[in-house]
C-alpha cells in the first residue's frame, strides 16, 4: 500500500471516529443542557412570583403572551413537565416546558403554570448534523490535501534516493554519492546509504586486489617449485634410484595440481566479482573455438576410442565474448564429456543459433543434477581432478546471461549439457 | 644458440638457466629491466625469454623496444599474470609466443626451439639425432635415409622429445603439450601411453630401437645411447 494512502487512511479513521463520538455526545447532551437551563429559568420566575405575592403585590396581568402563564383554581399536577402547544402562525404543535406550583395569594389557593418554549428537537438535531458534517467534510479534504502536498514536497528527497538506488549498478563499483536533504531523517538515510555503498566499493576493491595478487604472486613460487623439481628429476643420481624418482615425480604432479586448482578458483572468483572488463570481449566464432579444442583433444578421443560427431549450423554469427572465457567454456564442456564417457562411447557436439549442446554416453550419475554444478563436486572421489569444471561452465554462462541445462535419458545413457545463448 | 633470460626471481632464473644450458643453449641472464635493456642494446640474441613483471619496469616496454629496433631476436614471454588477460596483449605487440607460469621446462625448450627455427633458418634447418634426420619445415622424418610416416600427434611428440634430448619428460608435460595446457592431465594420461607405443613401434620397425625410455611412474626420456 502506498505510504500516503496508509497515513491518510489512519487520519480519516481517527477524524471520522472523533466526529461520530462528538456528534453522539452533542446529540444526547445538548437537549439535556437546554432543558436544565429552562428549568432553572422557570424556577427563578416562580420565586419572583412568590416573592411578589409575599410582599402583597398582585400577580401580573399584563403578560405579553398568554401561554407564558396559566392560572387555574382547580388543582393541577405539581412540578416540571413537557407539553405541546399550538403555534398559531406555523399551525403546528411546539414543545414547551412548564412548571406548575401552588400559590395562595389570600383569595384561596391557585395553581400557576409557568411555560417556556423549548427549541424543537428535530431542528436542533438537523442543525447539529449539518454543522458537524460540514466541518468533517472540510477536515477530510484538508487532511487529504495536506498529505498530498506533504508527499510532493517533503518526500521528494526520499523519492530521489529511491530512484538513485533503483538505478544503482553494483558492478560499476562507484559510491552512491547521495545529497544531504534538509530533513534529518532523509539526511540520515542518505548518509547511511552512502556509507554502505562506500563500504561495498572498498570491499570490492580489496577483493579485487586479493584475487589479482593471489593469481599473480602465488604463481611465481609455484613456478619456482615446479622448475626446480623438474631440474631435480634430471639429476643423474636419480636414474638409478627409482623410489626417489617416483617421489619427485609425484611432487611435481601435485605442484601442477595445486597450480591448476589455484587458477580455477581465481577464475571463479573473478567471474563472481565481474572482473572481466566488457571491453575485452571480441567477436568470437564458437565454431572455430570448438574445432581448435577438438583438434587438441583428438588424441584423448582416440585413446578412449570415442566416436565424435560435430554438427554446426552454417553461417552462424559470432558471439561477443572474452576469448579466454569462450575457450574455457568449450574446453570444460568437452573435457567433462570425455571424462564421464565410457570407452567406445559417443561424444556429440551440436552448435546452433540458439544453443551449444555437448552430449555423451556414460554411466548414470547418482545425486541431484542441480548439484553437479557445485564446486568440488566429484563423480569419482578417487579422481585427481578437483571437480571445478562444471562450476566454471555455470559461472561463465551466468556471466554472459546464458542458461545451462543438464539432461539425462536413462534408456540410452545419454547425458546432455545445453548452453542456451538467448536469455 | 644464444638466449637472454630476463627474470627477476633468482631461484627460477637459476633453474631455467641450468635447464637451457643442459639442452645446449648459451644463456645470459638479466635480473632487472635495466640490465635487460643494457644487454639488448649491446649484444645479439637468437631469442629473449621475457618475464613481464620486473621490479623496475614493465616487460612489455622491453618488447616494444626490441620491435622498434627491428631486433632479429625472437621473444618468448613468460608471465605470471593471469593468462586470461595478458596473453593476447603480449602477442599483439609482437612476441612470438607466451608461456604462463608455472610452466614445464620441457615445454619451454620446445617453444624456444620452435621460435628459433621459425626465425632464423627459414626452412634450411634440419635436426639430427642419432640415426634420425628431421626436416621440420617439410614435416619429414628419415631414419637412416628411409622416410618414416607418422601421424601428426606422433610427429609432434617426436619433435617434443627432440627439443629435450636426454631430459626426463613427465607424462603431464607431454599431455599438456599435445592436448593444450588446459587439459586436465589427471584424467587424460592413458592416451600418452597409446601414442608412445605407436611411435616406438614405428621407430623400431626402421631399426631405431630403444630411443625412448620409460621411467616408470614418472615419464619418458629420449636416450642418446
Amino acid at each position: 500500500m502506498n505510504l500516503l494512502t496508509a497515513t491518510t487512511r489512519y487520519y480519516l479513521l481517527l477524524t471520522t471516529g472523533l466526529f461520530v463520538l462528538a456528534s453522539a455526545l452533542l446529540y444526547a447532551g445538548l437537549p439535556q443542557v437546554l432543558r436544565h437551563e429552562t428549568d432553572e429559568q422557570l424556577l427563578s420566575e416562580r420565586l419572583t412570583l412568590q416573592r411578589r405575592v409575599a410582599r402583597g403585590q398582585p400577580l401580573p396581568t399584563d403578560l405579553l403572551f398568554a401561554y407564558q402563564l396559566g392560572r387555574s383554581r382547580q388543582p393541577r399536577r405539581l412540578g416540571y413537565s413537557d407539553t405541546l402547544l399550538l403555534d398559531e402562525r406555523e399551525q403546528e404543535l411546539v414543545p414547551f416546558r412548564q412548571l406548575t406550583f401552588r400559590l395562595d395569594a389570600g383569595r384561596g389557593p391557585e395553581w400557576l403554570t409557568l411555560r417556556q418554549s423549548l427549541v424543537e428537537r428535530h431542528d436542533l438535531r438537523r442543525v447539529l448534523l449539518e454543522v458537524l458534517l460540514g466541518a468533517l467534510g472540510l477536515l477530510l479534504l484538508g487532511v487529504v490535501g495536506l498529505n498530498r502536498w506533504v508527499a510532493r514536497r517533503l518526500w521528494r528527497p526520499f523519492e530521489h534516493t529511491l530512484a538513485r538506488l533503483r538505478s544503482y549498478d553494483l558492478h560499476q563499483h562507484r559510491p552512491l554519492g547521495l545529497p544531504r536533504p534538509p530533513i534529518t531523517q532523509f539526511a540520515e538515510l542518505n548518509h547511511a546509504l552512502n556509507q554502505l555503498s562506500e563500504r561495498l566499493v572498498a570491499d570490492y576493491e580489496s577483493l579485487r586486489q586479493f584475487t589479482e595478487n593471489a593469481s599473480h604472486e602465488t604463481q611465481t613460487p609455484l613456478a619456482i617449485i615446479q622448475a626446480q623439481l623438474e631440474q631435480l628429476l634430471q639429476a643423474p643420481t636419480l636414474a638409478a634410484d627409482e623410489a626417489t624418482l617416483t617421489l619427485v615425480g609425484e611432487l611435481l604432479k601435485t605442484t601442477r595440481r595445486l597450480s591448476r586448482l589455484h587458477q580455477s578458483l581465481t577464475l571463479l572468483s573473478r567471474l563472481e566479482n565481474q572482473q572481466f572488463a566488457p571491453a575485452e570481449a571480441v567477436p568470437v566464432h564458437l565454431e572455430q573455438v570448438l574445432r581448435d579444442r577438438l583438434d587438441l583433444l583428438g588424441p584423448l578421443l582416440e585413446a578412449r576410442d570415442l566416436h565424435l560427431t560435430l554438427d554446426v549450423e552454417p553461417g552462424l554469427p559470432p558471439h561477443l565474448l572474452h576469448p579466454g572465457l569462450a575457450d574455457s567454456l568449450v574446453q570444460n564442456l568437452l573435457q567433462n564429456a570425455i571424462k564421464h564417457n565410457h570407452p567406445g562411447g559417443i561424444l556429440a557436439v551440436a552448435l546452433s543459433k540458439a544453443a551449444l549442446e555437448v552430449s555423451n554416453t556414460g554411466p548414470a550419475i547418482a545425486g541431484d543434477p542441480n548439484r553437479f554444478f557445485e564446486r568440488f563436486r566429484k563423480h569419482n572421489a578417487a579422481s585427481d581432478s578437483p571437480g571445478l569444471g562444471l562450476s566454471i561452465v555455470q559461472h561463465i554462462c551466468s556471466y554472459y546471461g546464458f542458461r545451462v541445462r543438464y539432461d539425462y535419458v536413462a534408456g540410452t545413457s545419454w547425458h546432455t549439457l545445453r548452453v542456451e545463448f538467448t536469455t | 644458440m644464444k638466449v637472454l633470460l630476463v627474470e627477476d626471481e633468482a631461484a627460477l632464473r637459476q633453474a631455467v638457466t641450468e635447464s637451457l644450458r643442459q639442452t645446449g643453449y648459451v644463456v645470459e641472464v638479466a635480473a632487472s629491466f635495466g640490465q635487460a635493456q643494457e644487454k639488448i642494446a649491446l649484444y645479439r640474441y637468437d631469442c629473449v625469454l621475457l618475464d613481464l613483471t620486473l621490479p623496475d619496469g614493465d616487460g612489455l616496454d622491453l618488447l616494444r623496444e626490441l620491435k622498434l629496433d627491428n631486433s632479429p631476436a625472437g621473444v618468448l614471454v613468460l608471465t605470471a599474470r593471469d593468462g586470461l588477460d595478458d596473453r593476447i596483449k603480449g602477442l599483439d605487440l609482437g612476441a612470438d609466443d607466451y608461456l604462463v607460469k608455472p610452466f614445464h621446462l620441457s615445454e619451454l625448450n620446445a617453444r624456444l626451439r620452435a621460435i628459433i627455427r621459425r626465425r632464423q633458418f627459414q626452412g634450411q634447418h634440419h635436426l639430427v639425432f642419432r640415426d634420425l634426420l628431421v626436416w621440420p619445415e617439410q614435416n619429414e622424418v628419415l631414419v637412416r635415409g628411409e622416410s618414416l610416416t607418422l601421424t601428426r600427434k606422433e610427429y609432434d611428440l617426436l619433435l617434443y622429445f627432440l627439443a629435450n634430448p636426454g631430459r626426463v619428460l613427465t607424462k603431464e608435460a607431454i599431455a599438456e603439450h599435445l592436448c593444450g595446457d588446459q587439459v586436465d592431465a589427471a584424467d587424460s594420461l592413458d592416451f600418452i601411453y597409446t601414442h608412445l607405443k605407436n611411435l616406438r613401434k614405428k621407430l623400431q620397425e626402421r631399426g631405431a630401437d630403444n630411443y625412448i625410455r620409460t621411467l616408470y611412474g614418472v615419464g619418458y626420456k629420449l636416450s642418446s645411447e
